[in-house]
């Protein structure tokens, strides 16, 4: 079945247990996680507001990582970005051009959320959809979905006056809602998401021609530019330390030494 | 979306041969990206290496107990997963109960019984057999009891199977010196102000109906942060549909981020808000009050108990303004009776808790929420008879954490009697002397240990007690620990405390074995299976195993008149109807009805006090010349150059038991020191600094890592509770933070019910190297 993910952040207390329900169900190894939460409070003392942050896969319809492959281990395949890391070259042209910063290295290989491929595809519900007990998280069809998201955040405008729904719009659709207490930018999603227009060429130009050895060349030298945008986690990062620290410690480089 | 189990869902997955595709797809590149080549990309996830096997427990790994469901393949736990019949999980789970996985296949786990070769707290150990270790701890009990009778022997005992342990082996041995940490270091001034209010406790699950709520004040409860799987969720969905939440709190909690009011008080100063409350809903009349006129008595005496509690008398004291304090009082009356204060779990702060306690009491119940929809339901047990056993050797519940002397059928204003064992001994934790009543204060029976007053406690036998990181003054347990004739200690991993037994039993992971059912009050109460996934490891033992073979041994044959544990079990089963494979069958619970509401009694009283009534003034109280009605009554200030040392909970942690579990570890390693962002500055401290905190008294802990924050006020520190282990066993946790009890050097008794207040200690704040 083809579905999206809903995360409400107006509800997400920060507990972590989808963090830890991902990391068992899906054997990552340590120091990696799919998700990482963080605290977002903002003010001085006592008038402060806030809550909590989620760092993980956005699943781009116009997704960049899956552009840039240039074997195939990322893929898109109803709604969902997923990764086949037995086909991972280890070129990190994921790693690089995720304008959220989400693909890690392990082992030599990308890795990232795959939606819990394997579980959804048996009928099951992702590991952090199913654990989390601040219904924060739900798994369903892409209309139901945007349904349920514009309905929370107009109850949650009540008490959250900036209530938004983010990522309808966003890389031609993203495979995951977000409920927004706040403007999203203050939550380290940027309104608008850097495709590098780099992984474009190479998506519909340079793999197609088969000139592979080349693309990566021109790829890479395309990059250099385009990171030095794709800063939102940075901030992020900044934000936390003026705040506060986030819960614990994110992949400063994307990379993971084992 | 319906929940597939995997091992059903395993056969519906496709196994196509589509790896040649795949192949060919990495070997072109051109058009792999979209295409459909990935059906099949893996056959090794942990689902795949043979069959699921169902297994049904209740999670350990914090005593909230949530039903879950355990799959193992090939003789491996991989996954834990709420269980979706279960009424406190509802098939979620929180974070520990997802790491309980880990838990089990912790490394340091302790492996095989091991007696003391070296000094007492020099961690010197020999492996043992069971039969030794058994044979040597009752030789040595039977000798004691000889000598100095059975009340000479206490048990301490926690979380699951300690029904074993801290009830059942006490009860039939004959001391009343049993005692649990949950009580006079956790909830009995709850429970206790409960008792005098409405009488009947709170109970384990606060009773609030939270799917009828409208408003919800939470006083220091930190929800999120204690992450006790069902109340999250409840919170979650109060808070989703838009329900008003006021959180008091000297920290900017996760529920305070979350909260519609947000009450910053000054610690210590929780009566008076409570107080000017009171003045405001009777005041101004937001209170319920027919429901007061048919089921309270003493209303009269509370209103001119309150009518000089204004919000200006109080926000004098709390550091709130008395708009905040009229705003919240009005918010809560105008959604009464749908409206409660959450009793909380840890109250024992000040020492003067029972009393903060019933103002929680006399709020709640002029909101007319005891008994009503949207407030709050009358617990009930679930209905299954014991395995038969002879009468214990002391009376009804005396030896257990339910050990209250009041519990008689007792109408006047007196106090009960005390239960004595078999040698004409009282509990030594000084009940009725130092304090009134209440379940056996644990802290209060280590002075014995050490003075022999008012009589010596020889032996302990300590059942998953984390004692130097749950008892405050943790130098005078060492102290006690030392003196003591026999100390046994059956745990899991290698605590600091278990350097001083003389012997030490390996305990199985829930995980690894059966226990007692489950019988959890509740609105619907019910009864749940712990059943083991998998053998226990190494050479470790069930709970149960232990308490039947022990007792075997010590004259308690007739106690244990069951071969094994499932007879036992069946047995008890059989009184609903039921046995193992049929709880099974149904999913691991049977689910009774109970009766919430006040419809439910048609007409008569659901309140078993003397009166028939809620007791808004307490007789009892007065007869014993204790204030009746609750009094605001200041405690000390810390001195200039120190802050007052608050702790609470971490979402990924229990107590001290999670801190080395490694999937737990990875994520929460070390406390923070939550400080005042302003203050730091003042101190030149910067966030991530590491410090050490020294106490009044001298005693000093750490270094830990400083959370420079705006989230908390500038007078007191917060850390979460369980860290700065110093057992070198515990690999990782093993010097990681600071350990808040370690900074307890005091505490305040409650001279109610004997609990012990630890929000008392100051610290103050040195640079140090991390």
């Amino acid at each position: 079945m083809r579905s999206i993910f809903l995360l409400d952040l107006t509800q997400c207390i920060g507990c972590e247990g989808c963090v830890i329900a991902c990391k068992v169900g899906n054997e990552l190894p340590e120091d990696v996680t799919y998700i990482e939460i963080s605290e977002q409070v903002h003010g001085t003392f006592p008038n402060l507001s806030g809550g909590f942050a989620n760092h993980r896969c956005y699943h781009c319809t116009d997704a960049a990582c899956v552009n840039v492959c240039p074997t195939g281990a990322l893929f898109q395949e109803d709604e969902l970005t997923r990764v086949d890391s037995s086909l991972c070259s280890g070129c990190q042209y994921c790693v690089r051009a995720c304008p959220y910063d989400v693909p890690v290295m392990v082992d030599g290989v990308a890795t990232k959320c795959d939606g819990c491929r394997d579980v959804t595809k048996a009928g099951g519900t992702p590991w952090c959809v199913q654990t989390c007990p601040s219904d924060a998280l739900r798994f369903g069809p892409r209309d139901e979905i945007t349904a349920e998201a514009h309905q929370r955040a107009s109850v949650m405008r009540e008490k959250y006056p900036s209530a938004q729904v983010y990522g309808e719009s966003q890389t031609g659709g993203l495979g995951l809602l977000v409920v927004a207490p706040e403007d999203p930018d203050e939550l380290g999603l940027p309104a608008d998401p850097q495709v590098p227009f780099i992984s474009t060429v190479w998506q519909d130009i340079v793999k197609p021609g088969g000139f592979a050895i080349t693309g990566f060349s021109i790829v890479a030298a395309g990059f250099a530019g385009i990171i030095a945008r794709r800063n939102h986690m940075k901030e992020l990062r900044e934000l936390a330390e003026q705040g506060a620290a986030p819960s614990h410690d994110g992949h400063d480089d994307g990379e993971v030494q084992q | 979306m319906a929940r597939v189990p995997l091992e059903i869902t395993r056969r519906t997955l496709l196994k196509s041969g589509l790896a040649a595709g795949v192949a060919g797809a990495m070997a072109t590149t051109a058009g792999a990206t979209r295409s459909p080549a990935h059906a099949d990309i893996r056959d090794d996830r942990w689902f795949d290496d043979g069959d699921v096997e169902t297994t049904y427990n209740a999670c350990d790994m914090c005593p909230w107990h949530c039903g879950v469901v355990v799959r193992t393949v090939n003789g491996v736990v991989r996954k834990i997963d709420g269980n979706p019949h279960d009424p406190k999980s509802r098939g979620k789970l929180c974070p520990r109960g997802q790491g309980g996985v880990s838990f089990m296949y912790d490394p340091d786990r302790l492996q095989a019984p091991m007696v003391r070769t070296g000094e007492r707290g020099e961690g010197k150990f020999q492996e043992v057999d069971w039969e030794f270790a058994l044979d040597l701890i009752a030789d040595r009990l039977n000798t004691i009891k000889e000598r100095s009778g059975p009340e000479a022997v206490a048990f301490f005992g926690h979380t699951a199977g300690d029904s074993w342990f801290a009830e059942h082996l006490p009860q039939a041995w004959g001391t009343p010196n049993a005692a649990k940490p949950s009580t006079s270091l956790c909830i009995s001034p709850r429970d206790e102000a409960s008792l005098m209010t409405f009488g009947f406790p709170v109970g384990g699950h606060e009773p609030l109906d939270w799917e009828q709520l409208e408003c919800v004040a939470l006083i220091g409860s930190h929800i999120g942060e204690d992450a006790r799987n069902t109340v999250m969720q409840d919170f979650a969905s109060l808070h989703g549909r838009g329900g008003t939440i006021i959180s008091v709190d000297p920290r900017f909690s996760s529920a305070a981020t979350k909260a519609d009011h947000w009450l910053p008080i000054k610690p210590s100063t929780d009566t008076a808000l409570l107080l000017a409350w009171l003045h405001v809903l009777i005041t101004e009349e937001l209170y319920d009050v027919e429901y007061v006129e048919e089921w309270a008595a003493g209303f009269s005496q509370l209103a001119a108990h309150v009518e000089d509690k204004t919000p200006e008398w109080a926000s004098e004291i709390t550091d709130l303004s008395p708009e905040q304090i009229r705003k919240t009082a009005r918010a809560m009356g105008e959604h009464a009776p749908k409206s409660v204060i959450m009793p909380g779990r840890h109250v024992t702060w000040y020492g003067n808790d029972t009393q903060r306690m019933r103002a929680v009491m006399l709020v709640n119940a002029i909101l007319g929420a005891y008994g009503r929809e949207g407030g709050m339901y009358f617990n009930d047990t679930p209905f299954i008879s014991d395995f038969p056993y002879p009468p214990y050797a002391i009376a009804g519940s005396a030896g257990g954490c339910a050990a209250d002397p009041d519990d008689g059928d007792d109408d006047d204003d007196e106090l009960g009697e005390l239960a004595v064992g078999p040698t004409g001994k009282a509990r030594a934790d000084g009940a009725q002397d130092t304090f009134l009543q209440g379940p056996t204060a644990m802290q209060e029976l280590i002075e014995p240990m050490i003075t022999g007053d008012p009589y010596r406690i020889e032996a302990l036998i300590c059942y998953g007690v984390n004692l130097l990181h749950s008892v405050p003054l943790p130098e005078r347990t060492k102290e006690a620990l030392a003196e003591l004739e026999l100390f046994v200690a059956v745990d899991v991993l290698p605590q600091e405390h278990l350097a001083w037994a003389d012997i030490i039993l390996p305990e199985a992971t829930y995980l690894e074995r059966y226990d007692d059912l489950y019988t959890m009050s509740h609105r619907t109460p019910y009864i749940a299976l712990r059943e083991p996934a998998v053998e226990p490891a190494h050479d470790t033992k069930p709970g149960w195993w232990i308490a039947k073979e022990l007792g075997e041994r010590i004259g308690l044959e007739a106690f244990f008149g069951w071969e094994d544990i499932e007879e036992y079990l069946d047995d008890r089963l059989r009184s609903v109807g039921s046995n193992i494979n049929d709880l099974r069958a149904q999913n691991g619970v049977i689910i009774q009805e109970g009766k919430p509401f006040l419809e439910d009694y048609e007409g008569a009283s659901p309140f078993p006090t003397s009166s028939g009534k809620i007791e808004l003034y307490s007789t009892f109280l007065e007869a014993q010349g204790l204030d009746p009605l609750p009094e605001y009554e200041p405690v000390e200030d810390p001195p200039e150059g120190y802050f007052r040392l608050l702790y609470g909970r971490h979402p990924v942690h229990t107590f001290a038991k999670t801190q080395n579990t490694p999937e737990l570890y990875e994520l929460f390693p070390e406390n923070e020191l939550w400080l005042n962002a302003d203050a730091a500055a003042d101190l030149g401290i910067d966030d991530g600094d590491y410090v050490t905190l020294t106490n009044q008294d001298g005693a000093s802990d750490g270094p830990i890592k400083v959370k420079a924050t705006q989230r908390i006020r500038r007078d007191a520190v917060f850390m979460a509770h369980g860290h700065g282990h110093t057992s070198p066993g515990l690999t990782n946790a093993n010097g990681k933070g600071a350990s808040d009890t370690k900074l307890m050097t005091r505490y305040n008794l409650d001279p109610i019910c004997g609990a012990a207040g630890m929000r008392v200690n100051f610290v103050r704040l040195e640079s140090s190297e991390a």
